[in-house]
This record gives structure tokens, sequence and C-alpha cells, in this order.
């Protein structure tokens, strides 16, 4: 068994890959030149890459690999209806389907926009319960524009998913995605007039745990938050141990639904990872307390790491990948207690993802 | 024939070809007969801000845009614009 590393960046995409130990990396690539790769994965279900890429000159779109990055197809149908008065931004995030729901995969994009793809990234279609939401005109851009960075299938119940859009905030939906409600409560939006709203909050990433999937993390603008009723109620949890409640990047233990790891900056006015060193952070207890990972991360750095620039995968134990805007990719082949630099002095890193490579 | 040139980002996308010769009464005929008019144009059928496109040297967006009619022996050279260069 081997490892593959999809490292998307601004210039391009890069491929990692290792045997299981995970210590040892070989570099390839770039690939996708001139894109910025704002997310790429392979898979699971059949080991084709596809890549959210984005020109500031050529729009946003998908690319797909069958062949691990040797050739490469494009969306030929992707875009917003011309009623709706949008233009497509940029695309953010691609989350395959379901094992069983061949050719299906999701894309979540600016601005506000989710799509889906029956035919493995041909053509995608505008989902219609997101792009013509009720809330839509209460919806506002973020820093980084009105990105729709997070899509989390529940692995159990065939019709339910989440995403988060910033700064619209969680969408619930519980029919495949036709219908979206709105699973904010107890999350703050400490910039807005009302601190707690239906909706509005500025979430930064969200994810759905893989073997308790009715609890949820979030790492918001404001907070880093659990839930365990699928969204209906949030629980903040920073202190006891957390310097920071801001942040963007968030990953999960699959197999220890208490255990999480976020990478906080310093503040919204000063976006460094905190206290002058790359800070990762692990609870094992669901958020009450927090530990500083150190073994093998510089302790001399002012770093920052993207939502997407934060993963993990399924072996046991857990690799957990981490992508800087320095370039650097750092790896832990061991849920956290020791970090390897896998990569150094690569276009500032936009995403990491693994998955497993024959 | 009208003949279409594509910078090196367009041609890669494109299979390797930066030059194409087409029959088109008017530019946006012609690039969307390419196959990456996805790239060139937004969904909505609009030449993308950043794309700039010179018929026989001069800027379209000075004569008619994507309406400029075409008389079958022009040179259209797509360039990308110098904004856009961030890092």
């Amino acid at each position: 068994m081997s490892v593959l590393v999809l490292v998307g960046t601004r210039k391009g995409l890069f491929l990692l890959e290792s045997d299981d130990d995970r210590r040892e990396w070989e570099l390839a690539g770039p690939v996708l030149t001139g894109w910025s790769i704002f997310h790429a994965i392979a898979d699971p279900r059949d080991g084709t890459i596809q890549a959210a890429t984005n020109s500031e000159v050529y729009g946003a779109t998908v690319h797909r690999s069958a062949d691990r990055g040797e050739t490469w197809a494009r969306a030929e149908e992707l875009g917003l209806p011309e009623d709706t008065g949008l233009t497509l931004e940029k695309t953010w995030h691609v989350e395959p389907g379901r094992e069983g729901e061949d050719g299906r995969l999701w894309l979540g994009a600016a601005p506000g926009a989710l799509f889906r793809t029956d035919d493995g990234g041909a053509s995608w279609t505008p989902v219609d319960g997101i792009v013509r939401h009720e809330t839509r005109d209460r919806w506002h851009p973020g820093a980084g524009g009105m990105c729709c960075h997070s899509i989390a299938l529940d692995p159990d119940e065939p019709g339910r998913m989440y995403v988060g859009i910033s700064a619209a905030g969680v969408f619930r939906s519980e029919d495949g995605g036709e219908t979206w409600t709105p699973a904010n409560q107890g999350t703050a939006a400490d910039f807005l007039p009302d601190p707690f709203p239906e909706l509005g909050q500025c979430v930064h990433k969200l994810l759905v745990h893989p073997a308790r999937p009715e609890r949820l993390w979030q790492q918001n603008h404001c907070g880093v938050y659990r839930s365990d009723d699928r969204g209906g109620s949030w629980e903040r949890l920073e202190g006891n141990g957390l310097p920071s409640g801001f942040g963007f990047p968030l990953a999960l233990d699959h197999r220890e639904p208490d255990t999480a790891f976020v990478v906080p900056e310093e503040s919204s006015e000063n976006r460094v990872t905190p206290n002058g060193r790359l800070g990762v952070y692990r609870t094992r207890d669901g958020g009450s307390s927090w530990e500083l990972l150190t073994d093998g991360l510089p302790q001399r750095a002012w770093g920052a790491v993207m939502r997407e620039g934060f993963s993990s995968d399924r072996l046991d134990p857990p690799g957990i990948y981490l992508g800087t805007q320095s370039g650097s990719v750092f790896v832990s082949p061991d849920a956290g207690g020791t970090w390897v630099e896998a990569a150094a002095q690569l276009p500032p890193i936009l995403s990491v993802e693994a998955a497993p490579s024959s | 024939m009208a003949v279409v040139l594509l910078p090196s980002l367009l041609a890669a996308e494109a299979g390797g070809r930066n030059r194409f010769e087409l029959e088109a009464g008017t530019l946006g005929e012609a690039l969307r007969e390419l196959p990456v008019a996805n790239l060139v144009l937004d969904e909505h059928g609009d030449l993308r801000r950043l794309v700039n496109v010179y018929v026989d040297g001069v800027d379209a967006r000075d004569r008619d845009g994507l309406a400029t009619e075409l008389a079958g022996s022009e040179t259209i050279k797509l360039v990308a614009a110098i904004a856009g260069g961030r890092s």
C-alpha cells in the first residue's frame, strides 16, 4: 500500500507519494501549471483526480485526470443560470459522492454556489436549493469571497448532507440537496449587530465525523465548535489550552470522535500562527482541553494554513497532513504525535488531501 | 479563413494547439468554436474581463466586441491582460 497526497498550490498541483509508513516522501509535479489549485482529491471510488482550478484570467473550472495527472479533461458545462444574475467566480471544494453513487460528485463554489455532477465531472448542474435559497439576500462575502468551501455527506443517511458558506453559515439538507435549512444555533457572528443570528455566520471549515455522523466539528471565524445533534445546536470549545478561536483548518481522527485538530491564527486582524510558532492543537476529549503538538514542527515560525491545507487519512493510526503558505508540507504518520517535513519551498499551498494509492 | 492564435495556457488546454483556422461571421462565433471557448467566455457568453482579443492588431473592445464582423482573412490574437498578475 502507498499513500498519495495531492498538494494544491497557487501555482499548480504537486503529488507526494510514500509507503504507508509515511515518513519518506517522493515529490512529483507540478501539473496543471498556470492554475491555482484551490482543492484536489483522488476519488476513493476510482482514483480519478478532481481539481478545483482557478485562473485570474480564464476563470474557474474543474479539471480531472484518470491517469494520475498525465492527461487532463476540463469541465464542459459549469456555470450559473443567467436569470440568477450570478456569474461563477471561483471553484473551492470537490466532494466525491458516496460508494455506489457512480459518477456523482459535489462542487462548492463562489458566489455561494453548489453544483452536482452525475457524469464524473464533465457537466455540473447548479443546485437550486442553494443558488436560489430564500435567505440569499442575507448572505455576505467574507474576505475570500462568498465561498461554499465545505461539503459534508452523512455516511449513513443518503439524503443528509451539509454545506458551509462564508458568510452565510452552515446549512443542512435531509433530501439529497433539494432543500436546505440553516444550522447555526449557538455559533457566533461577532461582526454583526445580532451576535447570534439565524444565519450569516462565517464558518471557515465544517466536517462530519465518519464514525459518529451526528457529530459535527466546525472552525469558525468566531470560535471552534462541536455539534452532537447534526447541527441542531453548537457548543463553543476554545479555552483550556487553545490560544485563539480564530483559524481556518480543521482535521479529524476517523477512529476517535472526540479527537480533532486545529491550527489557530492569532486573530482576524493578525493572521499568523500564535506565539511565533507553527502550532497544531489537538483535543482528545471533545474540545474540553487542547494540547500543543511540537515534535517535528517548526518552533520559530509565523505561518498560515489555509482552510483546505489540512487533512487526515483513513489509515490506522491516521496520518495528518498540513501545508503552509510558506510552501512546506508537514506529515504526522501517528495522529499528531510526531511530524516530518515531506516537502519544502513549494508555492503557497492551498490544499492537501491524502488518498490510498496501490 | 480567420486565424486564431492562443497564448500558452490556452494552447495547453487545447491539446497543445496554438493556431486555429476558422470560418466565422463574427468574432463571437469564432471564439465559440474554439475548444477553449469556456475559458475565454464566461457562462453567459461574455468575454472574460482579463482576456484581450486583437483583430488584426486592434482591440476588439474598441470595435464591436464579440459582434465584430469578420471578412474571413483576419488574424485574431488572444492575450492575457497584464492585470491579473497577482502572485
